[in-house]
């Protein structure tokens, strides 16, 4: 169990009282809970309500414990321990074992004896507390209370209302710690259950953990329910690969077959929960995968041996040299990032290489590493929860990054902190964290930064305040410069939350033109010597000017400037300019996509490679702190190999020395690297810009769902269906002066989409679409990006079908 | 007796022994003379409800009661347009390897719905291993006089309680309508 | 020859070949080879209540000199392993393999390290038997499935194309690998 983690700094200001537990005395902390006195001697008292990061409650009573001086059992979980206080548990007191095995008794007089096909069966504490507190016997012989079984609270999760046993532990999660208060207790006494309202399903996006913290097999997941059971599974503990939160997950596999994953305690950084997305997207690691690799023959792929396609490769890329460009998707572990970042210096000699596959900018390139590559862990998950202020720009926490979420609001919940966004929208996830909403246009951020209101800007001032900014900054121009230099004019930590598992890790390991690993400069005479001596090379051969990054990068491989191309992980449809993508892989001369899907990129490539998922390989994510968060293989007989195997076979089938591909030793060449603390480059001072837009347009605000059209996402129908419903929001001002229409085409630049109205909090001349989702692509569908001007055009119903 | 010559005394319990009964059993010939006993633990059979759908949830706790890992299962889940069997889950692959089953009965003993129990069918020698790993098809039992193959609807009016507290006893014409081809499992083999 | 072609085509071969099989399974002499519980249901069915006699199978043979089928009765361990096959090499053909048991089979419940996994790893097997152990009556259908089959045999040019046709057979089937059926 974790156990909180927030007062360790301060120590020596806690209250110790002393209280004796079954006649050993001992010292605790004023306020601590009789159920953690007792652990903290050993001794275990049965439980179901309670759990350590939601409060008390005493809900299903299997805590009692005799306390001197009061009349009647104690609820263990909810009496705080005052001084001097005896306290008799069911080890030392007749009364206390009386007491809990009766309640035990009374939880069993309804639960369905279906233990051997229940999912919680092996590991369930109803069972296990049965074993050890229960009565051998039962002495009820009526007719146990039936429900319907089951019924969906929502898509995902599924409720078997007569197994429960009222503990109150999804409600409390539900409320307090995912502020989706969708899951109440409905009905008194022995009809008491969990329900939802009928219009409202518990459409969180934390929903999946109140199946792992339900004490008894009344919520399980449509994706695990009777899929497997605890006791054959292999348990890996493993990191989530789908954002930049860290989450350490717990894979359980069977039949080489992952069947769910779990999120794993880590108390600084995901506590005990995780996102959805994070649990229950995985059947892509197993649907739809490349299983050989493929080389283009008069035009088309076809499948080929391993030495036939490195040999393809080799050629390919030997010829077009240091004219390469190489494209890290935000997949990527550290380790294979540094390996095509050194791939692309020692084998190619390029510096054309680039990880944001995204809205990108060279600002925000001079950003990143100025201020954030290979910088130590500074800004943590504790200094939010510490914060006086914390401020968020183009970021969106809910949906960007779950954790973080979860922790703003822990920190709102406890009343320390004040949370301020900047951006278009007050979201429902900032009316979770109690935040204010700095109105700013899209596009205008950097302005609105410059101009901050004094309160704000003072209480920045304050020790432990943090800005958190989201990978979105890079749209807005003079975005970057501005949020660093409020951060060193207000001492404010900065931190930036990019939205991939890999960018930080990417950044660090210098998979980014004019970067080298741990924030070095290219340019750097002594930067360059030292990486130089890790990679084995002299200094002179690498790369001396700055390669072509972003959109140039692309352009650049459009253009036949570059000869071939290099790319990992990449998605055609991530980048905002999907014509110029596109022209780029197929206008490039030769092109060598290593992925683990057929995808629009794999269609177009000269040789294709196929690597393998995050099951099948070791590795690190940094996690938007810059935490290392390593990984163990779960699938130890896998044939893939992962992205750094495959180039150093390549530059080996190359005959270029390239250093070791494996990941320990990968992670030696990186360690011994270790962060630079030289010359950074400067940090951009770009002048802010603005949002132009006619008299009836509006600037299009936009982020990632996190349930969204993500190809990670694909093949869990249940996890979809939880998605927010896709739409157009905007202010109901707005919504008025187009007649309060309830869908309208919004036209943007390159098409236009024909979506709902929903009204929200969204400040006036502003329309947010999601980025991504199933039905709208922003920029497939609208040729928009964010901050961008669209109209929008009233539409009528019948229209609106046709399209 | 006691004045005979011992070899005469020996060839007279040889002779004598011609007017005993025969205790040899004529198997194959009189094989029906000589079943086994009811409680014989023979080659397994799977069992449907009376309207013909199939029993088996696809639990898979006869594969975990197996000592000798010989039965593999893998559920899957009943729609409203293909329904195997009542409630939410049924075995779609069912399969017993005959070269590792040691004829125990613990699965007969796991099984929750009585969807799996053993026959006194016994003649079971084959000439490839292969052909001893017998699937869901082989195992399923016959369609007796009133029940459909599935994949069917339950009896309208009745709930998967009702059928596993033994309230069905047939089928129904309605639960013929839309009925797939050929019942799907005898196809897909 | 003269009088083959004076026949009609065939008739005399298939004829020899019915007599040969007739006769070798009429006196099917199996090999004194317990290994385990299975041979004492081998020994019953030996006995008088099973009769094995009734099938010309009068002696197991103390020799496999003189024997022509090999009942593996019992788990084979990795140390009997080679004795089984040393046996077998001394039995002289034509000669047949039954697999009696799971264990034999393919190591039934013993799956571990110390038990060969099916004795088609060591010896080629004409028949194999489930059960734990088989009942008398098992052995003997099993026994006589065996005795169809090598009335079935084929001989001489007729052999060689059956040869020629399973190997083709072989060659074209699905592998093991491949053979996912209704599994996903």
């Amino acid at each position: 169990m974790t156990m909180t983690s927030n007062n360790g700094s301060d120590l020596a200001a806690v209250e110790m009282v002393s209280v004796t537990v079954d006649g050993v005395t001992i010292e605790v902390p004023r306020g601590t809970l009789a159920i953690r006195a007792a652990e903290l001697l050993g001794v275990e008292i049965p439980r179901f309500c309670d759990h350590p990061l939601l409060d008390p409650v005493a809900a299903c009573r299997a805590c009692l414990i005799e306390v001197e001086g009061m009349p009647k059992p104690q609820p263990a979980c909810a009496q705080v321990v005052s001084d001097g206080m005896h306290i008799r548990t069911q080890v030392s007191s007749p009364v206390a074992r009386e007491a809990q095995e009766g309640v035990l008794e009374f939880l069993l007089l309804n639960h369905p004896l279906d233990c051997p096909v229940c999912d919680k069966g092996g590991e369930c504490p109803l069972q296990n507390q049965a074993m050890s507190v229960g009565r051998p016997q039962t002495r009820f012989d009526g007719e146990k209370r039936v429900f319907d079984k089951p019924i969906n609270v929502s898509a995902e999760i599924l409720l078997d209302r007569e197994r429960c046993v009222s503990c109150a532990r999804c409600t409390r999660f539900a409320d307090q710690i995912a502020g989706d208060p969708m899951l109440e207790l409905l009905e008194r006494g022995a009809k008491q259950q969990v329900g939802t309202a009928a219009d409202q399903p518990f459409d969180s996006y934390f929903s999946g953990n109140t199946v792992q913290i339900c004490p008894v097999g009344a919520l399980t997941s449509a994706a695990y329910r009777f899929r497997a059971r605890p006791f054959d599974l292999v348990s890996v503990p493993t990191t989530c690969e789908h954002c930049a939160s860290g989450c350490s997950l717990r894979t359980d596999y069977r039949r080489d077959t992952v069947t769910r994953r779990l999120a794993w305690a880590d108390p600084e950084v995901n506590e005990e929960w995780n996102c959805d997305k994070g649990r229950f997207a995985f059947p892509y690691l197993r649907e739809g995968r490349i299983t050989s690799p493929m080389i283009r023959e008069a035009g088309e792929l076809r499948p080929a041996s391993w030495p036939e396609a490195l040999d393809a490769a080799a050629r390919g890329l030997a010829a077009a040299g240091s004219s390469t460009g190489v494209l890290v998707g935000g997949r990527s572990t550290v380790e294979d990032a540094y390996a095509y970042a050194r791939f692309a210096r020692v084998a190619l000699g390029s510096d054309n290489i680039d990880f944001r596959v995204r809205e990108s900018s060279s600002e925000e390139a001079a950003f990143l590493a100025a201020v954030i590559a290979g910088t130590p862990v500074t800004t943590t998950y504790e200094s939010l929860e510490q914060a006086p202020i914390v401020m968020t720009v183009a970021l969106e926490p809910e949906d960007e990054s779950p954790i973080v979420f979860l922790r703003l609001r822990k920190a709102a919940r406890s009343g320390r902190t004040r949370i301020v966004n900047v951006g278009a929208v007050a979201t429902k996830g900032l009316t979770k964290v109690r935040g204010e909403l700095l109105a700013a246009l899209p596009g205008a951020e950097a302005q609105v930064l410059q101009m901050l209101p004094a309160d704000i800007r003072r209480a920045l001032g304050q020790p432990g305040a943090v800005i958190l900014v989201g990978e979105r900054i890079a749209s807005v121009v003079g975005g970057p410069s501005a949020v660093a230099a409020l951060a060193t004019e207000t001492g404010a930590s900065l931190a930036w939350v990019p939205r991939r598992a890999g960018e930080r890790g990417a950044l660090d390991a210098g998979a980014l033109a004019g970067l080298l690993p741990g924030g070095r400069q290219l340019v750097d005479p002594s930067a360059r010597k030292q990486v130089a001596a890790a990679w084995g090379i002299d200094a002179s051969e690498l790369p001396t000017g700055v390669g072509f990054a972003g959109e140039n990068l692309l352009a650049a491989a459009r253009d036949g400037v570059l000869g071939a191309l290099v790319s990992g992980g990449v998605e055609l449809g991530d980048y905002p300019d999907h014509a110029l993508a596109a022209a780029a892989f197929t206008g490039v001369g030769f092109l060598v996509s290593l992925e683990h899907h057929h995808s629009a990129i794999t269609e177009q490539a000269d040789v294709v490679f196929p690597v393998a998922v995050v099951t099948e390989k070791s590795g690190t994510f940094l996690d938007w702190e810059g935490r290392p968060r390593p990984f163990g293989q779960v699938f130890r007989d896998s044939l893939y190999e992962s992205d750094a195997r495959v180039l150093g076979m390549i530059a080996t089938t190359m005959e270029r020395r390239l250093g070791p591909s494996d990941v320990a030793g990968i992670r030696r060449e990186h360690a011994g690297l270790g962060l630079w603390e030289g010359f950074r480059g400067q940090v951009p001072d770009r002048v802010p810009g603005f949002t132009m837009m006619g008299e009836h347009q509006f600037a299009l605000a936009s982020w990632r769902a996190l349930i969204d059209a993500g190809v990670m996402q694909e093949g869990e129908p249940f996890l979809a269906a939880t998605a927010r419903q896709v739409g157009v929001w905007m202010s109901a001002r707005t919504a008025a002066s187009l007649d309060h229409p309830s869908q309208v085409r919004v036209i943007g630049p390159g098409g236009s989409i024909v979506l709902p109205v929903q009204v929200a909090e969204v400040i006036d001349k502003v329309v947010v679409l999601p980025m991504n989702s199933p039905g709208c692509s922003i920029y497939r569908d609208l040729g928009a990006r964010v901050g961008d001007a669209v109209g929008l055009v009233t539409v009528k119903r019948h229209e609106g079908e046709g399209s | 007796m006691a004045e005979l010559p011992q070899a005469a005394r020996g060839f007279g319990v040889t002779f004598f022994t011609m007017f005993k009964k025969v205790v040899t059993e004529q198997y194959p010939e009189d094989r029906d003379k000589y079943p086994p006993k009811p409680r014989f633990h023979g080659r397994h059979q799977l069992n449907r409800w009376a309207d013909g759908l199939e029993k088996c949830i696809g639990c898979e706790l006869c594969a975990w009661a197996c000592p000798a890992d010989a039965i593999f299962v893998e559920g899957a889940s009943n729609s409203e347009e293909e329904r195997f069997s009542p409630g939410e889950r049924y075995g779609r692959v069912y399969q017993i390897n005959y070269l590792r089953c040691i004829f125990c009965g613990l699965c007969i003993e796991a099984c929750p719905t009585r969807a799996l129990t053993m026959t006194n069918d016994y003649e079971l020698a084959d000439s490839s291993r292969a052909s001893l790993i017998y699937e869901k098809v082989d195992l399923l039992g016959p369609m007796l006089p009133g029940m459909l193959p599935a994949p069917h609807p339950m009896v309208p009016g009745l709930t998967d309680s009702d059928y596993y507290a033994g309230k069905v006893k047939g089928s129904v014409p309605e639960q013929a309508n839309d009925r797939p081809a050929a019942g799907g499992l005898g196809a897909t083999s | 020859m003269g009088l083959e072609e004076s026949l009609p085509s065939g008739v005399l071969l298939t004829t020899v070949e019915k007599f040969a099989g007739y006769a070798r399974k009429g006196s099917l002499w199996p090999a004194t080879f317990g290994l385990a519980c299975c041979a004492i249901e081998m020994m019953t069915t030996g006995g008088a209540r099973y009769d094995l006699a009734r099938f010309g199978m009068e002696v197991f043979r103390a020799s496999p000199r003189q024997a022509d089928l090999m009942i593996v009765a019992g788990r084979v361990s990795q140390k009997m392993a080679p004795v089984l096959r040393q046996i077998y090499d001394q039995m002289p053909g034509p000669k047949w393999v039954l697999a009696m048991g799971v264990c034999a089979s393919s190591g039934g419940m013993f799956n571990n390290y110390a038990i060969v996994q099916g004795v088609d790893h060591v010896v080629p097997v004409d028949i194999y038997l489930p059960g734990c152990p088989p009942r008398p009556e098992m052995l003997i259908d099993a026994i006589l499935k065996l005795h169809d089959q090598i009335q079935d045999t084929k001989l001489g040019p007729h052999r060689k194309q059956e040869i020629i046709a399973l190997e083709a057979e072989a060659l074209t089937a699905a592998p093991t690998s491949e053979m996912r059926g209704l599994l996903r």
